[in-house]
């Protein structure tokens, strides 16, 4: 699966614009890791029911509070759950490339992140696929708007995360292995509009460099 | 043990649990062994339909029990395992046996996660006496996908209760667990450390696995577990794929391959075992054909000895001064570059010894271990004469590990084989004994022999043993060397042993010891040598392995040989020679070439002090690169490269002072750890690496560090900087907690702090004294606390 490159150099504060020598090394970083590992999915396409405030997904005994939920999934009867994970190996990658060289270790970091992502690009794809005739809302995560982070244990416990993924939730709500994304997308019978834009609705916010230097990557 | 009932013939397991307890009315989220205890009659009424449907060995509803979990829900594991299983035990009664089922903790162990190994044995200690006590039968540890996790659960149960244990764990498709663990390496390993039966279960289908298990066939001896799903599930609805006469015909083909204990797992019940039952009733066990090689690996890395293999011998402090300083520093970090450099230069097997005047054996070899496991993926071959700290490494390693070694002196192999045997490790034995070293082949031969029969004696099969006829120095016995390529061959020929030998002893006292070393090397693997020890970063010495592995037919089509060759490997980041003439220290450093700043720094020392080096060349070259990067005109990989590139030369003035015996270079001591709860640290060790490559010694607890062992830290290594880094709004809690607790210091230090979700507000309420934006803030800091 290939990751995109510009996404992984603005994850290293560089962009469309990065300089040609890391580009290069960023390019080849990409490509090993790509032949190394290929992300792995799992999702879940369950029913959601409508409270007065809320969400409910009762196969998943969940609930789903607040504004980011009521707008994403205002026009939506079912819901998928989704878990993405560049596994473990990625992790072990990782430590022994920062044992070795420390700035080929966060060129591997961002290219990571990258490719989880675009894991989550390819369970999207094969989600429409599979759904013909209904449309997907774009992803959104915990943490993301005002999405609890505590739903992160309860979405990894419905969709078996530990058994189908080995991807786990810590005490503290982190996911491990490190590289690793749950989402939640709405199914709708009618088309949706793409609605996550800016920092406010990214997954990235909590651990992005470029918002905290103060800037915008403009995705 | 009284009956060994899984060894005759075929035996039948159950089928699911999880789904059978759904069907009687257990709710999505609830925890199923709990609500088991609840329902005792929906217990029994599953065991009981497994059992009339064939099964001989049931599981109790104990699959996932974790003592730190039950003890934070307020519940007992006495209680809770023990209860599980005496509900069981009843609805066995005598005509099927109970299982103490073992699943995951639910935490990933480290280097993954953060549960030390000792601590993933004592719970499972604790559930395995609980299993036992209410009357189980047996212990299976089943849909394990970790090696190490399954070593401590194993070991758990082995070392404390009487139980015979089955275990089994979860492959994917490609052959390899979620931690990558292979086939090759789970048999191996876990047959060595004493499992009784062993096998796959969860994650595929029976077709899927088939494969795997032919595999895992021919990688034990003992009895093969097939317990696969009914099929694959439905990402959409959730229903697996495959029907109980699908299923049970799919199970035939691992029958075949050798499996005789069968049972399902996910989406299986008791009409799937009735069918593989009837399928299976009457059906003889398959012949079994086992691979009988020579053997080590770590999870990820099955090494087969089917030829010439390379054992790294760097990591050893004999004669190395640098790396004696490490030791006596406790810097792991130098010793795990140490291990990465030798593993990039080709080597197969790393050789660990710590023995040193002043440490601590017991205490360094398995923290040696551990941190090299963190990031090296080669087997380990543990070095030592102290038979306690090889217990304390082979206990906490990750696969099938070698020994280092024993002899032919009775006291010594009492001593060693059994931990040896124990921790089903491979050993080297070396043809000497309280007489000394034998002057002649076959009296070396004679010992050789000795060593193998006591090995088997203590149930060591042969090939995990290796002789090591030894290597003496050719300027003093120059008649030994002929004499030790004799006994290689012997011991090769009639004992067909791996061989072993320390290859550059033969040239201590001799010029140009490097031609000397590579024709002893050539004779010797000519001779039979299959494990010399060498130094891998000598392409001399890699060369001539390269060259042996072509012409004796084991680098098939010469394709390592070519590769090695066709293309050499150029340093990508050296500058062109033609530029070099002109390079300076400081361009070296800007551009981050590594090779280039040592060797000008080498240059320099000749010229002027380790300090003033470090103070006009290095810092000023740093800052260069530190103004550059907040000015947005180059970027964190760069700024690290340079800091490598420092590092380098830091590397040149650390050998110069030890050479001379003189104090380090050292600008002052921080402290950094990554708070409790928080296991994400490559920004912490950004920062420590920019750090330490401006002169400043930074003290790494880790992550996921308590906020008391930081303040115990600050207080024994009298700290006056504190660097905290987190990530998520979840743990800044954890680290506004060790500021109060730095603040109520008698001695309190300066602290900063940084992370993703740290903002200068938070720093600010938190009470830290500095807000880190990044690592070159970082050094400023640094500057103006320690100066």
């Amino acid at each position: 699966m290939k990751l995109d490159l510009d996404e992984a150099l603005r994850y290293l504060g560089a962009g469309a614009g990065a300089p040609e020598d890391l580009r290069t090394q960023a390019a080849q970083a990409a490509g090993e890791l790509e032949a190394a590992l290929t992300p792995k999915y799992t999702y879940r396409v369950l029913e959601l029911q409508r409270r007065e405030n809320s969400f409910s997904m009762p196969q998943a005994g969940l609930a789903l509070t607040g504004h980011t939920a009521g707008v994403m999934l205002a026009q939506c009867n079912r819901a998928v759950l989704l878990a993405c994970t560049l596994g473990a190996g990625f992790d072990a990658m990782l430590r022994r490339e920062q044992a070795r060289d420390m700035a080929r270790a966060v060129i591997l970091d961002a290219c990571g992140s990258a490719l989880v992502e675009a894991g989550c690009d390819a369970a999207e794809r094969e989600l429409a696929e599979r759904l013909p005739g209904l449309y997907l809302t774009d992803r959104f995560s915990p943490g993301y708007g005002d999405l609890p982070l505590e739903l992160q244990p309860l979405i990894c416990a419905a969709l078996d995360t530990r058994r189908r993924l080995g991807l786990h939730v810590t005490d503290s709500l982190l996911l491990n292995p490190a590289k690793s994304v749950t989402a939640i997308l709405g199914v709708s019978d009618r088309p949706q509009m793409a609605r996550v834009r800016g920092c406010a609705h990214c997954s990235m916010r909590e651990s992005c460099a470029i918002r905290k230097g103060g800037k915008r990557c403009g995705v | 043990m009284a009956s060994e009932f899984w060894k005759n013939g075929l035996l039948f397991l159950d089928g699911a649990m999880g789904t059978q307890l759904q069907k009687r009315g257990l709710p999505p989220g609830a925890d199923p062994i709990l609500w088991g205890l609840d329902h005792p009659d929906a217990l029994t009424d599953i065991h009981r339909g497994y059992i009339a449907a064939g099964s001989q060995v049931i599981y109790a509803n104990t699959f996932g029990a974790s003592p730190r979990k039950l003890q934070r829900a307020g519940r007992d594991v006495d209680q809770v395992v023990g209860g599980a299983v005496a509900i069981a035990r009843r609805a066995a009664g005598t005509s099927a046996k109970v299982a103490l089922d073992i699943g995951p903790l639910g935490e990933l162990l480290e280097p993954m996660g953060s549960l030390r190994f000792e601590d993933a044995y004592e719970q499972f200690k604790a559930v395995a006496l609980a299993g036992e006590k209410a009357g189980a039968d047996l212990a299976v540890i089943e849909t394990m996908t970790d090696l190490y996790e399954t070593k401590a659960a194993l070991l758990a149960v082995k070392e404390n209760t009487r139980l015979p244990v089955f275990v089994t764990m979860s492959f994917e498709g490609s052959g390899r667990t979620f931690t990558g663990c292979t086939v090759a390496s789970m048999a191996r390993t876990l047959e060595g450390l004493g499992a009784d039966a062993i096998g796959l279960n969860c994650s595929l289908g029976p077709d899927q696995l088939a494969p795997l298990l032919a595999e895992l066939c021919l990688n034990t001896r003992l009895p093969v577990i097939a317990k696969p799903n009914a099929g694959l599930p439905d990402p959409v609805d959730g229903h697996y794929d495959m029907g109980p006469e699908e299923f049970a015909a799919a199970l035939l083909p691992c029958l075949e391959a050798g499996v005789t204990i069968f049972g399902g797992c996910c989406g299986t019940s008791p009409e799937y075992i009735r069918t593989l039952t009837a399928a299976l009733s009457g059906r003889q066990p398959a012949k079994r054909r086992y691979l009988e090689q020579s053997f080590v690996c770590t999870p990820v890395t099955p090494l087969p000895l089917t030829g010439v293999r390379v054992i790294g011998e760097r990591i050893n402090p004999t004669g190395k001064k640098r790396f004696q300083q490490a030791l006596r520093e406790d810097d792991l970090d130098y010793i795990l570059e140490v291990a990465v450099a030798q593993e990039d230069a080709g080597a197969d097997i790393l050789d660990v010894n710590v023995g040193y005047p002043g440490v601590d054996e017991v205490r360094m070899l398995p923290r040696v271990v551990k941190k090299l496991q963190s990031a090296v993926s080669l087997p380990l071959q543990l070095d030592s004469s102290n038979p306690d700290a090889l217990e304390a490494g082979l206990r906490v390693y990750n696969g099938k590990p070698a020994v280092n070694s024993v002899n032919g002196e009775p006291e010594v192999m009492a001593r060693i084989l059994p931990i040896v045997k124990k921790y089903g490790a491979a050993v080297v034995g070396l043809t000497l004994d309280q007489g000394g070293i034998p002057q002649t082949a076959g009296q070396r031969l004679n010992i050789a022999r000795r060593i193998l029969a006591a090995a088997q004696r203590c149930g060591i099969p042969r090939e995990d043993v290796w002789i090591d006829c030894l290597t003496l120095t050719v300027s003093a016995q120059q008649e030994q060397a002929a004499e030790t390529l004799k006994a290689v061959r012997a011991v090769r020929e009639e004992l067909g042993l791996q061989t072993v030998l320390g290859v550059s002893n033969i040239s201590f006292g001799l010029p140009n010891r490097g031609l000397i070393n590579q024709n002893f090397l050539i004779q010797a693997m000519g001779a039979g040598l299959t494990l010399p020890i060498l130094n891998p970063n000598l392409g001399e010495m890699m060369d001539a392995v390269a060259a042996f592995k072509v012409l004796s037919g084991q680098d098939q089509q010469c394709r390592a040989y070519v590769e090695r060759f066709a293309a050499p490997p150029v340093d990508t980041k050296s500058a062109a020679p033609s530029a070099a003439a002109e390079l300076t220290l400081d361009d070296a450093i800007v551009r981050g070439l590594k090779a280039d700043a040592g060797r000008l720094a080498k240059r320099a020392l000749e010229g002027e002090s380790e300090m003033e080096l470090v103070e006009r060349q290095l810092i000023p070259a740093l800052d260069r690169v530190g103004v550059d990067y907040e000015k947005g005109r180059v970027f964190l990989p760069q700024l690290l490269s340079a800091a490598q590139a420092a590092q380098a030369v830091f590397e040149v003035i650390r050998a110069s002072i030890a050479e001379k015996g003189g104090a380090p270079v050292k600008k002052g001591t921080l402290l950094v750890a990554t708070v409790k709860g928080d296991i994400h640290d490559i920004g912490k060790n950004i920062v420590k690496t920019v750090l330490e490559n401006y002169g400043y010694e930074a003290v790494d607890l880790g992550r996921d560090v308590p906020p008391q062992a930081v303040a115990d830290a600050v207080v024994e290594k009298h700290i006056r900087l504190v660097g905290l880094s987190a990530l998520m709004t979840t743990t800044l809690p954890a680290m506004e907690e060790t500021i109060r607790l730095l603040r109520a210091l008698p001695e309190q230090p300066v602290t900063f702090v940084g992370g993703a979700v740290v903002t200068p507000e938070f720093a600010a309420q938190m009470g830290a004294d500095y807000y880190a934006k990044d690592a070159r803030a970082s050094v400023e800091i640094a500057r103006a606390v320690l100066g």
